[in-house]
């Protein structure tokens, strides 16, 4: 950056609170006497997707825009997103990620098992770039505060240590932004970020673990009235009404058991199957005699 | 509605499925299937949605007590594999306020329309919500009087065409859910068809409740409302319902269909959520605690 400026990023899922934390840390870093620009991404924001807030500071600043390689360091609220943004940081920088992990609806291949794509957490990932990586559990330290809303807080009293200005201008920032009546416990659980031990990975969890092929797409053929909702619906496209109104499973392989199709048909005329029951599956339903 | 409360905020992130799910198939009557309603009518999504929350809270079969009146919607309890009682027109809350004071171990559900519930029957149904009888009752609004051949009902909108109403109904629709809260029914909440994860967690939600709980399932019609409105079928409907969701699923809703699908007469927004929630002494418990009764 040729204008001597550091660069921060923060790295979140929509309703997690990134914007807010963002804005204290700008707030922060303007009561420390710094020019600072901010800016941020936030359109799929509502409905869980990324959400991410670039932090210039420095004597003068041109542009809100933290280039690749470049910041200090990235505060991740969600494993994913420290992941999906590491890029952003220099080497030997800094990663402070929240040791959460929320899957994205459309990453699942299997939404049934969680046999996801979903990164696994690895100390040594970033090793070869010399980035530090802290990873900080912040939910539990903020419900031990007796407020899991405080979370954010917890992650920017770890972040504190990696921008170097003093504690004062973060209290005071914290104070005049966090919604009234919260400003004692946000101080509390910042302090308690500053002080977080490294916070245990979680182990992955247990099986099963791999992608194990497509969900079976059952279809009871003389219960289904051709209304046409489920090859409407389905996202991958894997249903398709013939012309006489048979149903037909034209993309089997594409299916991932997301169970629009399931929910959404009015006549129980579909049941999707995860791939492991479907091996041994049984079309008899076990109703009760009359 | 000044203190509207949403507090179910169905998490995007999760399913709603926690537990085993089972084949909610076996809870329906085999030998009744397939049903008896028109293609693409949402109240089998509605039915579905109640049997994944029937299967969810792991409620006993003999336990549970549905009791209809008339209608399209009525005819969901000749379904499942419950106990059921099909009774006369509008006229379901009262004989579930009977059955839940002779039998207060069972869990009662009404299923009623907006023509059964609201017209025929609207006087059952607001002394059942004022007398907080512990029963869970889901109305299906459709907007129109489906099974008797498309008249206007008490909740067909201004201007849509019923056919009593060919040039366009002349009069006001009814919101449910504020009549419901006026009545003073301790849980009050709306949910659209086109949101089976949102319906399943409120009406988890509502039959935990302790107390009447009042939950309107904006259903749809495609056979008459769609034909009449030139929305068109099932699918049509269902994203007309959609897009109506001016709750905490609406943006998500709008994108389920993959294709593009014109929205047209304009869907008048509705809110969705539970709109009120308070606890109060229920009717028959007040009598157990008196001794009253056996
Ligand atoms: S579960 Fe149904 S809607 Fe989902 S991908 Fe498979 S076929 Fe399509
Ligand atoms: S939604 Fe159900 S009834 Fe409609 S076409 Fe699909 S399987 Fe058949
Ligand atoms: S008449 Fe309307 S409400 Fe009744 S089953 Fe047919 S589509 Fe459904």
């Amino acid at each position: 950056m040729s204008d001597n400026s550091k660069g921060l990023l923060l790295a979140g899922v929509g309703g997690q609170g990134v914007i807010l934390a963002s804005m204290i840390i700008a707030d922060a870093l303007m009561r420390a006497g710094f020019d600072v620009k901010q800016s941020e991404v936030h359109g799929m924001a509502q409905r869980g997707g990324s959400v991410v807030s670039h932090i210039r500071w420095g004597k003068e600043v041109a542009s809100p825009l933290v280039e690749k390689g470049s910041a200090e360091v990235l505060a991740a609220f969600e494993w994913a997103e420290a992941i999906r943004w590491v890029d952003y940081v220099r080497n030997e920088g800094a990663v402070v990620t929240d040791i959460k992990t929320i899957v994205p609806p459309g990453a699942c291949n299997d939404t049934h098992a969680w046999s996801t794509a979903y990164p696994r957490f690895e100390i040594d990932l970033f090793r070869s770039r010399l980035i530090e990586t802290r990873f900080v559990d912040a939910t539990a330290n903020a419900v031990q505060l007796g407020n899991v809303r405080a979370a954010n807080s917890v992650i920017l009293g770890s972040v504190a240590a990696f921008v170097g200005i003093d504690l004062i201008h973060w209290e005071e920032a914290i104070a005049s932004l966090v919604p009234k009546g919260t400003e004692e416990i946000n101080l509390a659980a910042f302090h308690a970020g500053m002080n977080a031990p490294m916070a245990q990975i979680p182990a992955p969890p247990a099986e099963p673990a791999e992608y194990l092929g497509p969900h079976l797409i059952d279809i009871q053929q003389d219960w289904c009235k051709s209304c046409d909702i489920c090859p409407r619906v389905c996202p991958e496209h894997c249903l398709k009404l013939d012309t006489d109104g048979t149903l037909l499973v034209i993309n089997a392989d594409a299916c991932t058991g997301c169970r629009l199709c399931e929910m959404l048909c009015p006549d129980f005329a579909i049941t999707i199957r995860p791939p492991a029951a479907a091996e041994h599956h049984e079309p008899a339903i076990s109703g009760r005699k009359m | 509605m000044t203190d509207v409360k949403i507090d179910i905020q169905p998490d995007m992130t999760t399913e709603v499925t926690a537990t085993e799910r089972a084949d909610v198939r076996s809870y329906l009557r085999q030998w009744a299937m397939p049903h008896v309603l028109c293609p693409g009518c949402a109240h089998g999504i509605v039915l579905r949605s109640f049997l994944e929350a029937v299967d969810q809270l792991q409620l006993d079969q003999d336990k549970i007590a549905m009791v209809a009146g008339i209608g399209c919607s009525s005819r969901l309890a000749g379904y499942v594999d419950f106990c059921t009682l099909h009774g006369t027109h509008g006229r379901a809350p009262a004989f579930a306020t009977g059955l839940k004071l002779a039998r207060p171990d069972l869990n009662v559900v009404v299923v009623t329309g907006d023509g059964d519930g609201l017209a025929i029957g609207g006087n059952h149904l607001i002394h059942a919500a004022r007398r907080n009888i512990d029963m869970t009752v889901l109305l299906l609004n459709n907007s129109i009087y489906g099974m008797t051949g498309g008249q206007a009902a008490p909740t067909t909108p201004e201007g849509a065409i019923a056919s009593t109403a060919p040039q366009g109904h002349i009069e006001p629709g009814f919101d449910a859910c504020k009549l419901l809260m006026g009545a003073g029914a301790s849980y009050v909440a709306r949910v659209f068809a086109a949101n089976p994860i949102e319906m399943t967690k409120v009406m988890m939600d509502g039959l935990s409740h302790p107390g009447f709980a009042f939950i309107e399932l904006v259903s749809d019609c495609p056979e008459y409302f769609g034909r009449y409105n030139k929305i068109g079928g099932g699918p049509e409907m269902l994203n007309w319902i959609a897009v109506r969701d001016e709750g905490i699923a609406g943006p998500l809703s709008e994108k389920r269909f993959v294709e593009h699908i014109p929205v047209k007469p304009p869907a008048i927004g509705v809110k969705s959520g539970v709109l009120q929630r308070e606890i109060r002494p229920v009717y028959a418990g007040v009598r157990a605690a008196e001794g009253q009764h056996t």
